[in-house]
């Protein structure tokens, strides 16, 4: 197994530099330095600042500087928007922030919606099916600042109101991090990203457990007088797998990545909204650092997907 | 059994994480929580619109949002009057107002004795020492040091006397020497000092109020290096922990138990009846800063901010355009009873705001610039002057704006000398006046547009920018004008602009202290692209007049000549224009004393609190 994973990395290791490569160009098709200078600046103050920041060295150069950055993980560039803090320090900061949001909603909203999608398979074309599938598209259609705006409005603002005291925060981060602070501040957030994934997701696993459902081996079980919910739980959701894992792999990068639209309504620093800042304020070192990590995480991730389909599916082989 | 790892175990994996991260505290932050602190401490919560400051290292800030934080910890010499309007300035850190030589040219300084720094780990013992003369050089010098990023040199740009030339060489040598000397700059004692300008600019003593030109010490810059703009130590009312600064967030600030001995203005130095109304006469003579600590909390977006409002969380919020009719009786802009019986008030202010469509006067096609004979083609005035004829900017205004914003002529904003009566300047050709814009384009040599090309028009593609040209397109079709409009970035914007590559252009200037010669200076000849003059205006009439203002200080005689500048420039039509916004803000009732200006935010330190009626 090492030795496929070794292979992987070794494949994967070009790529990621093509992709760090095209992160650099296209970082640098319009002046970093001019966009960041703003309204009063001179030509000697642009050259000033390109050299102090090594931008007026060779692209080769600056393209090895980066890579060896990458390989050391060590972004201590200044940060262009927030003087003062590196890269380094801006995503060490964003990371909790943005995991304590992502990581329980992916888990609340995989497990209900795998769930459901058992559920509606079992009632396949039934008065429950339909309702589901029903709710699931209309859940799908709306947009997710929708649930955002109406989430914040009614789910905090009008409840606390109502109620009189404070069930969530309208908005806001804790100092620090406890459970119960975890509750009023993330729980609101948390609610409505589990509210729209639970939509696509449903679909999702519906459509491939009701695939599952008409294979051979259900039949079998069935025949062998296996009960209905070792056909589901035991026999279905195994076979399931991959495309379980497929998608919860994928979303995986969003984890780290946060929900910009959620953490820019919600106030919570992650780093969706700090990526969005840093482009806003052209950030560029940020912005270099940010998209190298996020394309790096792609590719673990993938990695991982590839190696947990051999654990999952002896049909796969780790060859 | 290596088949039998599951979704379940990966699920088990990912709730670990965060519940493991929940037991870490958060890296350095601070955040939501409200209030919270001893029960004496009185604490308030104020929102910030936007992603916050960047630095405050006054040097590197340049946004009014670093000028917001940078207000809370630092001092400048003169400071603006918190309740007089017309705005005024007032001795800060000095003793009185600078006395200035017979030629305009020198400015004695006395620093206020005891003034003393906040308590820092720079310092020996951890105790602020006293500020002297030396700590304002040190602090302007920093300005000229490029290894300090500075975005506010042209503040003092060809302004003091051996300064430019202290910069050059400084950053030509191999370490930036501080104690250098500066021809301008003279210590006479540890109280005082002078400094010499080149010519005699009246502004000079605005520029001693802004806060790029705050002083700072020197043990704490050398300390912690580039991290002094987090780890901000100054002389002002309140002080700030790095940690307290999560960035792009929010901040807290705590009073400053060594600040000098500061109070809130006399009940006579109110100018605005609707002031003393609202009882800000009272609190006169209190010791500043009141409160203990001050909760800034970035908004990106509005609606949170106006949630926290309506949940009376933060003391007050701007009203955004949208909101505007929620709060407001859009007739009479009156707040609606709801929020009046609550006892929530309002506070309305014209901002310093110029914005306009401007031409570049050097385009082949719109300006018609003759550098040989240093006129223009008059034809293509009559061009420019027809473009502005068809431009409804009232439209504008009720479409986009709620009819908020102020439509006025001339570049001078609303409130200060040279504003024309009731914005009508006999000189306008500011529109709608369709026939009249046909005629002049027919003088041009353009009926109904016959022969002019498609114009570029470069605009901001932010905001509602898209809808805006639409309209803009729109209104200009009546005359025949065509444009094609290019919606780009910022960046690009300012920068087509500053190569003289964008005939037609929108653009927005916001005053940098309350003087008409600061909007004046943006049809200055000599200050041509990539500089303030976005216009390429030349005319050595105005330029001339122009350098004759600088040393006058405000008097009718000066006023008539920004009147005649302006007329000078209304008929060469460089721009189209103009337009202001006036800002609403409403305020809960807990929080005291309120009287917000977006020229100059020293105002926190005279906020109070009543917790009585906070939730």
């Amino acid at each position: 197994m090492w030795v496929y994973i070794l292979r992987r990395i070794l494949y994967n290791i070009p790529v990621y530099l093509g992709i760090l490569l095209l992160v650099m160009l296209a970082l640098r098709t319009k002046d970093p330095v001019w966009a960041f200078l703003g309204k009063r600046k001179s030509v000697a103050d642009h050259d000033a600042l390109e050299h102090k920041l090594g931008l007026d060295r060779a692209f080769a150069v600056q393209y090895v500087l980066f890579v060896g950055d990458v390989v050391t993980l060590s972004f201590d560039q200044e940060s262009w928007g927030q003087p003062g803090k590196t890269a380094n320090e801006l995503l060490g900061d964003a990371i909790v922030p943005s995991l304590v949001i992502t990581a329980p909603a992916l888990l609340l909203s995989s497990l209900i919606s795998i769930c459901v999608g058992l559920i509606s398979s079992f009632y396949r074309g039934r008065t429950p099916d339909r309702v589901l599938v029903i709710l699931a598209v209309l859940g799908m259609s709306i947009s997710f600042l929708v649930y955002i705006i109406l989430g914040q409005y009614f789910g905090a603002f009008i409840l606390n109101d109502k109620v009189g005291h404070r069930i969530f925060a309208v908005e806001g981060y804790p100092d620090s991090l406890t459970p119960f602070t975890w509750w009023t501040y993330c729980m609101l957030p948390v609610a409505i990203s589990v509210i729209v994934t639970m939509g696509y997701d449903t679909r999702f696993y519906r459509a491939v457990m009701v695939e599952e459902g008409t294979r051979d081996y259900i039949t079998t079980a069935r025949a062998k007088g296996a009960s209905k919910s070792k056909i589901m739980f035991v026999h279905m959701l195994k076979n399931a797998m991959i495309p379980i894992i497929t998608r919860v792999m994928i979303t995986l990068p969003f984890l780290i990545g946060g929900s910009i639209l959620l953490e820019m309504y919600f106030g919570i620093p992650g780093m969706g909204r700090r990526l969005i800042l840093a482009i806003r304020d052209n950030d560029f070192p940020v912005i270099q650092a940010f998209t190298a990590v996020f394309a790096g995480l792609y590719i673990i991730t993938n990695i991982l997907t590839d190696v947990l389909y051999a654990l999952v599916d002896p049909r796969v082989r780790l060859s | 059994m290596r088949n039998r790892i599951s979704f379940f175990a990966l699920a088990a994996a990912i709730v670990a994480l965060p519940i493991g991260l929940a037991g870490c505290p958060n890296g350095g932050g601070e955040g939501g929580e409200g209030g919270g602190g001893g029960a004496a401490k009185k604490s308030i919560h104020l929102p910030m619109r936007t992603d916050g400051p960047k630095s405050l290292d006054p040097v590197q800030g340049s946004t009014v949002y670093d000028n917001r934080a940078c207000s809370m910890v630092y001092d400048t010499l003169l400071q603006y009057k918190y309740l007089v309007r017309p705005f005024t300035l007032e001795p800060n850190l000095v003793e009185a107002m600078p006395t200035v030589s017979a030629d305009g040219l020198t400015y004695t300084f006395k620093l206020k004795k005891g003034v003393r720094f906040h308590d820092d780990g720079c310092f020996p013992d951890g105790k602020g020492r006293e500020v002297v003369a030396g700590d304002v050089f040190y602090s302007w010098k920093r300005l000229a040091d490029e290894d300090n990023k500075p975005k506010s040199w042209w503040l003092v740009e060809d302004t003091i006397v051996g300064f430019d030339e202290f910069k050059a060489a400084q950053n030509a040598a191999e370490t930036f020497d501080y104690d250098a000397p500066v021809e301008g700059f003279k210590t006479i004692d540890d109280q005082t000092f002078s400094v010499t300008l080149k010519k005699p600019v009246v502004r000079f003593l605005w520029l001693m109020s802004m806060f790029q030109l705050s002083v700072v010490p020197h043990e704490a810059v050398e300390k912690y290096g580039n991290k002094f703009g987090r780890h901000p130590v100054g002389t002002g009312p309140f002080t700030m922990e790095e940690d307290a600064w999560v960035a792009g967030k929010s901040m807290v600030f705590q009073k400053n138990p060594t600040y000098r001995d500061d109070h809130y203005p006399s009940a006579d130095e109110i100018t605005d009846p609707k002031d003393r109304a609202r009882g800000l006469h009272e609190p006169a003579g209190t010791k500043l800063p009141i409160v203990d600590e001050v909760r800034f909390t970035m908004f990106v977006e509005d609606q949170p901010m106006w949630l926290q409002f309506e949940s009376r969380e933060i003391g007050y919020t701007q009203v955004p355009a949208e909101y505007f009719p929620q709060a407001f009786v859009k007739l009479t802009k009156q707040l609606k009873p709801e929020y009046a019986d609550k006892g929530v008030q309002f506070h309305s202010e014209m901002l310093l705001d110029f914005i306009f469509r401007g031409f570049n006067m050097e385009d082949e096609l719109l300006g018609g610039w003759d550098p040989e004979s240093r006129t223009y083609d008059p034809k293509k005035r009559k061009l420019r002057q027809a473009i502005s004829m068809a431009i409804s900017w009232e439209e504008f205004n009720t479409t986009f704006y709620n009819g908020l914003n102020v439509v006025y002529d001339g570049m001078i904003p609303p409130g200060l000398d040279g504003h024309p009566a009731d914005g009508k300047a006999g000189a306008s050709y500011r529109g709608p006046d369709i026939e009249r814009a046909k005629k002049l384009m027919v003088e041009a040599g353009y009926p109904n547009g016959e022969g002019l090309p498609t114009i570029d028009y470069y605009v901001n593609r932010g905001g509602n920018s898209p809808e805006q040209a639409e309209l803009f397109a729109r209104q200009l079709k009546k005359i025949g004008v065509e444009i094609n409009v290019k919606l780009v970035d910022f960046s690009t914007l300012i920068q087509t602009v500053d190569n003289k590559k964008a005939g037609f252009f929108s653009f927005a200037w916001s005053s940098d202290y309350p003087d008409g010669e600061n909007n004046l200076a943006l049809f200055y000849g000599p200050n041509e692209a990539p500089s303030a003059n976005h216009f390429n205006y030349k005319n050595d009439e105005y330029d001339k007049l122009y350098e004759k203002i600088l040393s006058m200080p405000s008097s009718p005689e000066r006023t008539k000549i920004y009147e005649q500048m302006r007329d000078m420039v209304l008929e060469d039509a460089p721009y189209c224009g103009s337009m202001g916004r006036e800002r609403f803000y409403i305020i809960n009732p807990w929080l005291k004393n309120f009287r917000p200006s977006e020229q100059f935010y020293t105002w926190v330190k005279y906020l109070d609190v009543d917790d009585s009626t906070r939730p």
